[in-house]
């Protein structure tokens, strides 16, 4: 009798997974657009990101390597892309990021700090760009019907969910092939898994594990400091923001045959769309070296006095210049030759403006 | 029969040493911080360490968030490992047996006994560090002045933060109760009260080593250190309830299990020591 | 001591403790074999055997530690373990030893004991205790732990716990295991005394000397099995010889030749002079004829049994195996 016990309850957290997935009742061309669309549903839930990706981890980049080279916990509440609420959740506490309208806050319960800063065109990225709506949604810029093929469905976060395989329309993309599937009550991508090209496990997958469709509370939303909480503002963001509004260059208008995108406003710029885009951002020599110094240390380096450059699943980085200089460096899902090329372009093509700005 | 085994764990002098022990790790800590007033990098160290810099009436938390992991477990499955073995090695038990004490009867003595003494050693802890926090610790006008912040930032009342912590212990309590349950049935089984006592921390230690191996992420939802720490999610705003509950469901399944099969094993059980 | 005659049957007497093809079997060993034990109220029941014979196992069945096999116990008139609840607050054991809390008192040791399932209302258990410890001659003990007690000590205090309550039987595992001389006549001496209050003793042990001084019925295990079970009246029985001592061996030996009737096996000591025995004599018959001839007689009487030859004779194998009093076990 015990043993029997024992057994019904090692099986029972495996029984929701055994319920057999629903038929997809849409066609691949619906779902395409049902997922695109789902970045402006408001939804709230929990989400798992999980990637594999040993970024050179360098001062003022940390965040980005530890978001795409571990596993993170994310709850977030989504009324529309310019109001909602995506915690970061840790053992010892959370980091959370709140958008309202033109204001982003951005809170670390172990700091007691609050900060709000406006969000910049040009930035790095953030939790909050890797839950499924909004990834997926990203990864889909420029796929066309003729890109995506069914997959089967599966059950996931306690609903049918039909699945799509998306391959790259660009041949500069190091991407092999993007899997997503769409919840078919829910409407909302419930698991975008991203593969690096000859790839069979993926190199970054971000799930909802648990998700609702009811739109969030303002309560849950809106953020009320107490007195122990240091709250100040940022005018800089990040690396990216800095670099963005401050650096006397502009980068070329194309680099590896992709057009700069209409984001970029100021000395970083940002190619291609979707699977196939490249981010370049201007650094001085100080933040140049430290970064250098980082990636030569990083598995498959290598490394010249015109660059450094290391590629890490399907991302490929690469920074321009050798030891002691500034230099440009270079992010993105692209092949290693096309990146290499956009290197040459972009050191060839910037152009420095004028020093009063 | 319950009266009896209470009075003996509570006559036991190693009972109170122990308790000591795990209340002077906590005590320890906050004086150090109120001596250096340096707290863990963010990221590192027990959960709300770094808050009780600025607010001392969390300490009962971190001081829950420091025991939970290891002192206390360890506590628990001496003193549940000794419940059967120990009495079977003095050779009480069969007198204990003949008075006549019934088999199950006895169990469920040892059980109550077992969470009778994690329920004054948590109370303990945090009285003790709820003092320490308040006198040692935190910035006194800010405490008086102000409610203290939940993890995401928003205002926790007083009242708020009394129930959130008391449902922490709570859920602490009920952690330590399937610890409990393994040693005891290990100390039904195990010939020595030691013997006991090291495979249910053999057990702990397994089970937290396999929390970090990605590899081992189908084991993860069995493992029964898996959600303990969950009861941070109780100062969470709104309160994540899942993995609290999940934890809950978690520990009850080992409460299950393995009360039931040390009933199943002490019942047929011969009698030889 | 009261004798119970062999052919009584078991209508006359109320059985104590009865078993029936009792078996246990740990793994392949078969520790004990098909045991039918019979004890009757009022008895000094002496459990003979060897260590490793299957004793401890048998009484550790019959208190309901050990799980039987196969066969059935009754105990007190009650199946067991069946209705140990009933059957156990009437019975006093003291198996393998003592138990106690080594870093409690003698007195707290008893009075825990006592709040496991009071023999009494809470008020009485000082007065229950004081006199369990008066009993077995701990009336003197002082606060010292259980742990600084000798093994004799330890051995009293066992027994006050087994006396705690007024139990109709005591089952005793070698209880004078660890005590001196003077104890071991002290704890003798108060079990008879409890035996006459009405007490059925039941006891274990190695040790023949103890046995056949003490008890009314024996009952002897061999390898697990109970090769022999009877009054020890019985047991020591006349064995139909009568002894003859005479300093006139020769003359005496010749007078019996000549007594067609009689059968005469003779042994000569040496020390204490001759020594006859005679098969088929009717003693007052014998001494009569015997002296009527002028043979001098120091003594004349039946012969009777020893429980040494009887146990050996029953025991296949060894010896050596039965101690004697004062060996250790």
């Amino acid at each position: 009798m015990v043993a029997l016990a024992a057994g019904l309850l090692v099986v029972a957290p495996l029984v929701g997974r055994w319920l057999p997935a629903g038929e997809a009742d849409v066609g691949p061309t619906e779902l395409l657009e049902q997922t695109r669309a789902a970045v402006d549903e408001p939804w709230s839930g929990t989400v798992e990101t999980e990637g594999t990706l040993q970024l050179p981890d360098a001062d003022r980049f940390g965040g980005v390597a530890a978001l795409f080279g571990e596993r993170t916990t994310l709850r977030a509440w989504w009324r529309d892309p310019e109001h909602w609420r995506v915690d970061r959740l840790l053992t010892t506490g959370e980091t959370d990021i709140r958008r309202n309208g033109d204001t982003t806050l951005e809170w670390s319960f172990e700091r007691a700090e609050a900060t709000y800063s406006r969000d910049p065109a040009i930035r790095l990225p953030r939790p909050a760009d890797l839950v499924p709506p909004v990834l997926a949604e990203r990864l889909l810029r420029g796929v066309s019907d003729a890109d995506v093929s069914p997959l089967p469905t599966r059950r996931l976060a306690g609903e049918s969910a039909a699945g799509l395989r998306v391959r790259p329309p660009s041949d500069l993309s190091s991407i092999g092939r993007v899997d997503i599937w769409t919840g078919q009550d829910s409407h909302l991508p419930l698991l975008v898994e991203v593969y690096a090209t000859g790839q069979a496990t993926p190199s970054f997958t971000s799930s909802l594990t648990d998700v609702s469709t009811e739109p969030p509370t303002d309560d849950v939303l809106a953020f009320e400091p107490t007195a122990r909480t240091d709250v100040s503002v940022d005018d800089v963001l990040d690396i990216a923001d800095a670099a963005n509004q401050y650096a006397p260059v502009r980068p070329p208008a194309t680099a590896a045959g992709l057009d700069l995108g209409p984001a970029s406003d100021g000395a970083v710029g940002v190619y291609g769309e979707g699977t196939a885009q490249l981010i370049a951002i201007p650094l001085r020599d100080r933040e140049a070296d430290a970064l250098r110094t980082q990636m030569a240390i990083t598995p498959g380096v290598e490394q010249d006095t015109e660059r450094t450059v290391v590629s890490v699943g399907p991302l490929g980085v690469l920074l321009t210049g050798g030891d002691g200089d500034g230099g440009w460096l270079l992010a993105g899902t692209l092949t290693r030759d096309a990146l290499e090329r956009a290197g040459r372009d972009v050191v060839a093509g910037f152009v420095f403006v004028d020093e009063a700005r | 029969m319950i009266h009896a085994e209470l009075s003996k764990l509570l006559r036991n002098r190693r009972t109170w040493g122990t308790i000591a022990i795990i209340d002077a790790l906590p005590t320890l800590v906050a004086v150090l911080l109120a001596m250096t007033d340096l707290g863990p990098r963010p990221g590192t160290g027990p959960a709300f360490l770094s808050a009780v810099l600025t607010d001392g009436t969390l300490f009962p938390l971190a001081a829950l968030a420091m025991v939970l992991p290891l002192f206390l477990p360890i506590a628990v499955a001496l003193v549940a490992g000794e419940a059967v073995a120990g009495e079977a090695q003095q050779g009480t038990l069969r007198y204990l047996l003949i008075r006549p004490v019934g088999r199950t009867r006895l169990l469920v003595a040892k059980l109550v006994a077992v969470m009778a003494f994690v329920v004054v050693t948590v109370l303990v802890v945090a009285v003790t560090s709820y003092v320490v926090g308040v006198l040692l610790l935190g910035d006194q006008t800010v405490t008086v002045t102000g409610p203290t912040t939940s993890i995401s930032g928003s205002p926790m009342s007083t009242p708020e933060l009394v129930g959130r912590t008391g449902l922490a212990f709570a859920y602490a309590m009920l952690c330590m109760l399937g610890v409990a349950a393994v040693a005891l049935f290990l100390s039904t089984v195990a010939r020595s009260p030691l013997g006991a006592a090291m495979g249910a921390m053999t057990l702990l230690v397994a089970s937290t080593l396999l929390l970090t191996l990605d590899a081992a992420q189908a084991l993860h939802p069995y493992l029964l250190t898996r959600h303990w720490l969950a009861f941070v999610d109780l100062f969470r705003d709104p309160i994540r309830w899942d993995e609290v509950v999940r934890g809950v469901l978690v520990q009850g399944a080992y409460v299950v299990v393995f009360l039931g099969a040390a009933w199943a094993s002490f019942t047929t059980k011969d009698i030889t020591d | 001591m009261s004798a119970t005659p062999t052919s009584a049957t078991a209508d006359d007497v109320r059985r104590v403790i009865r078993t029936d093809a009792l078996t246990k079997r740990f793994g392949r060993v078969t520790a004990v074999d098909a045991v039918a034990l019979d004890v009757r109220e009022g008895d000094v029941y002496g459990f003979l055997g060897a260590n490793g014979s299957g004793k401890t196992t048998t009484v550790r069945m019959l208190l309901g530690l050990v799980l039987a096999t196969s066969g059935d116990i009754e105990v007190l008139g009650e199946p067991m373990p069946g209705s140990a609840r009933a059957v156990l607050p009437r019975v006093g054991a003291l198996v393998e030893g003592p138990g106690t809390y080594p870093h409690l008192s003698g007195r707290a040791n008893l009075a825990l004991l006592d709040a496991t399932g009071a023999d009494g209302p809470r008020r009485t258990r000082t007065r229950r205790i004081d006199e369990a410890l008066e009993r077995v001659g701990l009336a003197s003990v002082d606060g010292r732990p259980a742990r600084a007690y000798s093994l004799g000590m330890r051995q009293r205090l066992g027994l006050a716990a087994a006396l705690l309550r007024r139990p109709d039987l005591l089952v005793l595992d070698e209880p004078t295991n660890g005590l001196d001389p003077q104890g071991i006549h002290e704890i003798r001496t108060l079990l008879l005394e409890l035996n006459r209050e009405g007490t059925t003793v039941f006891l274990s042990s190695h040790l023949l000397a103890e046995i056949e001084q003490m008890c009314t019925r024996v009952g002897v295990l061999d390898g697990g099995r109970l090769v022999l079970q009877d009054q020890m009246d019985a047991l020591r029985g006349p064995t139909g010889r009568t002894e003859v001592r005479t300093p006139d061996l020769e003359e005496a030996r010749r007078l019996l030749a000549t007594m067609p009737d009689l059968e005469v096996e003779s042994t000569v000591d040496e020390h204490e002079g001759g020594r006859l025995l005679v098969r088929g004599a009717e003693p007052a018959d014998l001494n009569a004829r015997l002296v009527e001839a002028g043979v001098r007689v120091t003594l004349l009487s039946p012969e009777r049994r020893h429980l040494e030859d009887v146990v050996l004779a029953a025991t296949t194998s060894g010896t050596d195996r039965f101690g004697r009093a004062g060996a250790s076990a």
